[in-house]
């Protein structure tokens, strides 16, 4: 039996290898566990605010005090807050799909308000090690009957799908 | 060989207490998949496109359960599939628990995160399939079930230590990328919730680089050493070490991995010593004859 034991653990342990050797390192439930492996790297997440008005056409980079409008929190309309971070990092091409999968997150918000997703993008300073900057880029505005893309970050894809 | 013995316990025979033990464990998991997936069977038709496909959404489209009610009948089939497997009724039930929550996993995890958060229960629900297919005598096959998942979830802490290491050398200690974490994890409260206060242990660290370089110390060491898992004298210690690893984690970056933390709590102690001491206290007990009645119930 113990035999018997041996095999079946090694066979799982094979197929967990070739799964996940085969798909990046993930097949879920099978992982490599590499969460916090690449320690040092800047990272990028997203927060929103509630705006009235579009960004100007600049789209400038604030901090944290010059932020417009009133901090909006996701768990209003019941998003998890990786999702959009990751569908906003990890999204390279924006079509007319993926424009309504996001807008989807705020649909029962957008008949009276509007809102201005920021790129959060954080990294060891470079004057003090020791410390992290940080910093905010308007990235998408949206509203009722409107998509606009910063259009430093996402120039032609935007303006071709827009909804 | 010997080691294979004592992983799957073939070396000594199974008492009341371990049976009780495994179908308290059985029970746990089955509770935390079902509850997973009512919950993200209500999460997903919030979703619309996407964006980075997981495991088998490489090769199937799941966007399909983003509309309709698809997600909440995969959910009733999980629980089903997994209910009927947790009361024996055929060999392949957990199995098709497993295939379906698969599918509402990598629906509900198709936006671009990769979460861990459920991956030790559902590397139970596999151990329980692989378990109940390949093995046809009940007593060998719980035996089997849990050895194999203590091996792979020491392998998979271990993994996640060698990961460290690998992606980014023995500097991955350096406190100042915990600084970054913090950070990181301040802006995902913020959106999160509307706004963020970072605790006093968080204060502290971002104070005193030197603690923040040993937690890390400490951490990846005890992910390194979760192969200690694997063996019963060392098991309950590794155990401790990796439950404040975890409790680490969660008071440093605000990260709660529940279901690791409630794994732990079972798996790392001898709780089966434990209930044979109660039982044999009270010997004449209609539990003690109900698990000897289920004990012996025909393979």
């Amino acid at each position: 039996m113990v035999k018997k034991g041996m095999y079946i653990l090694f066979g799982t342990v094979l197929l967990y290898a070739i799964l996940v050797a085969t798909h990046k390192g993930e097949f879920w439930p099978f992982s490599i566990y590499p969460m916090f492996s690449q320690a040092g790297n800047p990272w990028t997440r997203t927060i929103v605010r509630d705006i009235n008005e579009p960004p100007d056409e600049q789209w400038k980079i604030l901090m944290k005090q010059e932020l417009p409008g009133k901090a909006f929190a996701l768990n209003e309309i019941g998003i998890n807050q990786n999702d959009l971070a990751n569908f906003i990092s990890k999204n390279e091409q924006w079509n007319a799909n993926q424009i309504n999968g996001l807008r989807k997150y705020f649909e029962d918000k957008l008949n009276d308000r509007a809102f201005l997703i920021f790129k959060v993008q954080g990294r060891l300073s470079e004057e003090k090690s020791d410390s992290v900057a940080v910093e905010y880029t308007p990235y998408i505005y949206i509203r009722q009957d409107t998509t606009l893309f910063n259009p430093a970050l996402v120039e032609s894809v935007a303006r071709a799908s827009h909804p | 060989m010997t080691f294979f013995a004592r992983l799957f316990s073939f070396d000594c025979a199974e008492t009341k207490g371990e049976f009780l033990f495994y179908r308290i464990f059985e029970a746990i998991i089955i509770y935390q998949i079902i509850f997973y997936a009512w919950e993200w069977a209500l999460y997903i038709p919030r979703l619309g496109e996407v964006i980075l496909p997981l495991g088998m959404a490489n090769y199937i489209d799941v966007s399909f359960m983003f509309s309709g009610p698809y997600s909440l009948i995969n959910a009733a089939l999980v629980s089903i599939f997994a209910l009927l497997g947790f009361l024996k009724k055929g060999r392949y039930f957990y199995l098709l628990a497993f295939l379906c929550m698969h599918l509402q996993y990598i629906a509900r995890y198709s936006q671009g995160e990769i979460s861990h958060g459920s991956n030790f229960t559902a590397t139970a629900l596999v151990t329980f399939a692989v378990a109940a297919i390949f093995i046809s005598h009940r007593l060998k096959r719980r035996k089997v079930a849990f050895g194999l998942f203590i091996f792979l979830i020491g392998m998979g802490y271990t993994s996640a230590g060698l990961s460290k290491l690998i992606g980014t050398g023995l500097s991955w200690v350096d406190g100042r990328h915990l600084y970054l974490w913090i950070g990181e994890r301040a802006t995902d409260k913020l959106s999160q919730n509307g706004a963020f206060q970072l605790n006093f242990f968080q204060e502290l660290l971002l104070d005193q680089l030197w603690l923040a370089t040993t937690i890390l110390t400490i951490g990846v060491l005890s992910e390194l050493f979760g192969f200690l898992l694997w063996f019963r004298k060392t098991r309950w210690v590794q155990a401790t070490i990796l439950i404040g690893m975890h409790f680490g984690i969660y008071i440093s970056m605000s990260i709660n991995f529940r279901a690791y933390f409630i794994i732990l709590l079972i798996v790392g102690y001898p709780w089966a010593r434990f209930f044979d001491y109660l039982l044999n206290k009270n010997p004449n007990s209609s539990l003690n004859a109900f698990l000897a009645r289920q004990k012996a119930a025909p393979s």
